[in-house]
């Protein structure tokens, strides 16, 4: 069931936030499509945190805000959210291009992470690949690309053809190509930056993904951010709390629980 | 009326792939092949000049079989030299997808000035393929092209050295040698697909307005959209700011025309312009107000447009003489259209040269009234 909606305004930027749960707050940032979409990962995420789940601004119930030019924009966005829910030091997850937001955070800012988690990240370059064009493909070709198992796609399916989904769509798409467009899913400037990262990270990598595949993408995230650990889900893609939501929550929480416990 | 020779420069070839655009290989493309190609097509504009064409346009395209003209600049230089007296309209330079949009200010000015002062300048955005085909961001093309456009107006016009500081652009010493020969500019057109935001922009300059490959009574709305906003300021249209593009077939009688047009001209088409979905709909290539009016009332996808309903709706001109001559009468009489921008396709060459003859002959002189008006006075600028 989608928990009560909030709607917030961050430094005048207007927000959709769905939050649900009691404990420690755990931030989760979600990828391109995930707007709104409060699913089996983040009910099991919320029985042992208190989960804010905002739409990115364009995504979702979240209107375009024309300042966003740059992921850094969208990282400051994050931490002013932060600072007006007044949560000092959160968990923070974030999936995809969730994830790119999330490690730009976390290069800027570690000291308010209790922990980070990336799944999936895109964000920084890779060397010896280079993501496949998700914005020249159709639908069936993005499926393919994003999803191991093609069923999960269906939760992310949109409601109709009308043309107000129409135009959401676009909508989204149009925030995303905003930072994503070229240089395409990454900041030159921030694999570098990873060394930063002074928070206990976990990767969650699905094993099939293919839009930033195992090898050499999360080689690269594993050697740019000290002490990272990885964990592999065998029957995953690119969105593995999606493809495999209650094994991606368990490790997810189980870090949580070992950051806090490291205090 | 006044008449301008629209060429695309195609590649005329058949093939399975799904796009015409971006992705088609260019191992299809023939370099030999390409040279007959050029050369007959420039043949066919100077002779359009020869045969009383007032204009002759060329255009920008990448990556594609519609259109192999990526720098309408260097066909128009190949031009100025071989002819005397028509316009040359660059219909356009695409600005956006420039990363120094001043190199099309000191372009124009070197093809105006050798032309002595016969250049057009159309500004587009290009179309929707062109942002995959440079990686420009589609997000970034309308403040873009305002800001290339303005920076280009600005450098013909404001004696040099001055600096400009752009979002996009930026540049400590705007000073372009040579200057345009026109003055204060060449004239500017734009060429569009009907976007309020256009209509706009353009009337409020004096930009004459281009309609490429729109239906009849999608034109006719934009006109008086546009004739609207001139009235809002503060001036009247002149019909040389409205103008046209339609292909046009000519032949003895209907029946051969009708042929032709179903084989060549519906190529445009069917296959020139058959393009993977994702490549018509950049995200933020248009605003989402522009979105709505489209999904309001979607427009056929033009490798879905049939001949019947090509014909029906206005996409295309075919016929005897005396028939053509009543189409058009339609542009000039009741839309009022001050230009018509055309490419013929007879089929081969040969067949295109003997085509615009017929079409100098026995259909433009019913529409030379204006023959002695200078159709670039007090517009574009």
């Amino acid at each position: 069931m989608a928990p009560p909606l909030a709607e917030l305004s961050v430094r005048g930027t207007p927000v959709h936030m769905l939050r649900d749960g009691a404990g420690t707050p755990l931030l989760f940032l979600h990828g391109a499509g995930g707007a709104g979409r409060w699913l089996e990962f983040q009910e099991r995420l919320a029985k042992a945190h208190t989960v804010l789940m905002p739409s990115h601004p364009g995504h979702g119930g979240s209107p375009a805000a024309e300042w966003i030019d740059h992921i850094s924009d969208l990282a400051f966005h994050y931490l002013d959210l932060l600072d007006a829910e007044r949560v000092e030091r959160v968990h923070l997850v974030g999936a995809s291009f969730g994830g790119w937001i999330a490690a730009e955070i976390a290069t800027m800012a570690s000291h308010r992470l209790v922990s980070l988690t990336l799944i999936d990240p895109v964000g920084i370059k890779v060397d010896g690949w280079i993501y496949p064009f998700l914005f020249g493909m159709d639908i069936p070709e993005v499926v393919q690309t994003v999803f191991h198992n093609p069923m999960a796609a269906l939760a992310l399916a949109p409601p109709d053809q009308s043309p107000e989904t129409l135009a959401l769509q676009y909508r989204q798409g149009t925030a995303l190509a905003r930072v994503a467009w070229n240089p395409y899913l990454y900041d030159p400037l921030m694999r570098r930056r990873l060394a930063r990262v002074s928070a206990p990270t976990l990767l969650c990598w699905g094993a099939h993904d293919r839009l930033a595949p195992l090898h050499p993408c999360a080689d690269t995230w594993g050697a740019a951010i000290p002490g990272a650990r990885l964990r592999l889900f065998e029957q995953s893609g690119h969105v593995p709390h999606l493809e495999e939501p209650a094994a991606v929550a368990e490790a997810v929480l189980d870090f949580c629980r070992s950051a806090e416990g490291a205090r | 009326m006044k008449f301008y020779y629209f060429h695309l420069m195609p590649y005329p070839m058949e093939h399975d792939e799904r796009s015409s655009w971006v992705t088609l290989s260019n191992r299809f493309y023939d370099p030999k092949q390409g040279q007959t190609l050029y050369n007959q097509y420039l043949d066919q504009l100077e002779y359009a000049e020869s045969l009383g064409w007032d204009g002759l346009c060329v255009n920008e395209h990448h990556q594609n079989c519609y259109g192999t003209m990526p720098s309408p600049n260097v066909m128009a230089a190949m031009l100025v030299r071989r002819t005397s007296r028509a316009k040359i309209a660059i219909l356009g330079n695409g600005l956006p997808l420039r990363e120094n949009p001043l190199r099309i200010a000191e372009e124009i000015a070197m093809l105006d000035v050798a032309s002595g002062g016969r250049v057009i300048s159309g500004f587009v955005r290009g179309i929707s393929a062109e942002y995959f085909s440079t990686a420009i961001n589609p997000t970034h093309s309308r403040e873009r092209f305002y800001e290339a456009a303005e920076l280009i107006l600005r450098a013909w016009t404001e004696p040099g050295p001055f600096a400009f500081d752009g979002k996009y652009y930026r540049y400590h010493y705007v000073n372009p040698w040579p200057r345009p020969l026109q003055q204060p500019h060449p004239p500017v057109w734009c060429p569009s697909q009907g976007s309020s935001e256009t209509v706009e922009w353009a009337s409020k300059r004096r930009f004459p307005y281009l309609m490429v490959f729109t239906p009849i009574k999608r034109i006719a709305q934009i006109y008086a959209e546009y004739r609207e906003a001139c009235e809002r300021h503060g001036y009247t249209a002149s019909r040389y700011q409205l103008t046209v593009n339609v292909p046009i077939v000519v032949a003895e009688n209907d029946t051969k025309a009708e042929a032709l047009a179903r084989k060549n001209t519906m190529w445009v088409f069917n296959t020139g312009l058959r393009m993977h979905p994702p490549f018509w709909r950049p995200p933020g290539y248009m605003t989402e107000a522009s979105l709505r009016r489209i999904l309001q009332n979607p427009p056929p996808l033009p490798s879905d447009l049939t001949f019947e309903q090509a014909d029906r709706e206005g996409y295309i001109v075919y016929g005897s003489p005396a028939t053509v001559r009543d189409k058009l009468r339609v542009f000039s009489d009741q839309l009022q259209a001050g230009i018509v921008c055309s490419g013929l396709n007879g089929g081969s060459h040969e067949g295109t040269l003997e085509m615009m003859q017929m079409f100098a002959e026995e259909v433009m002189p019913s529409f030379r009234e204006d023959a002695e008006v200078d159709e670039t006075v007090g517009v574009g600028r």
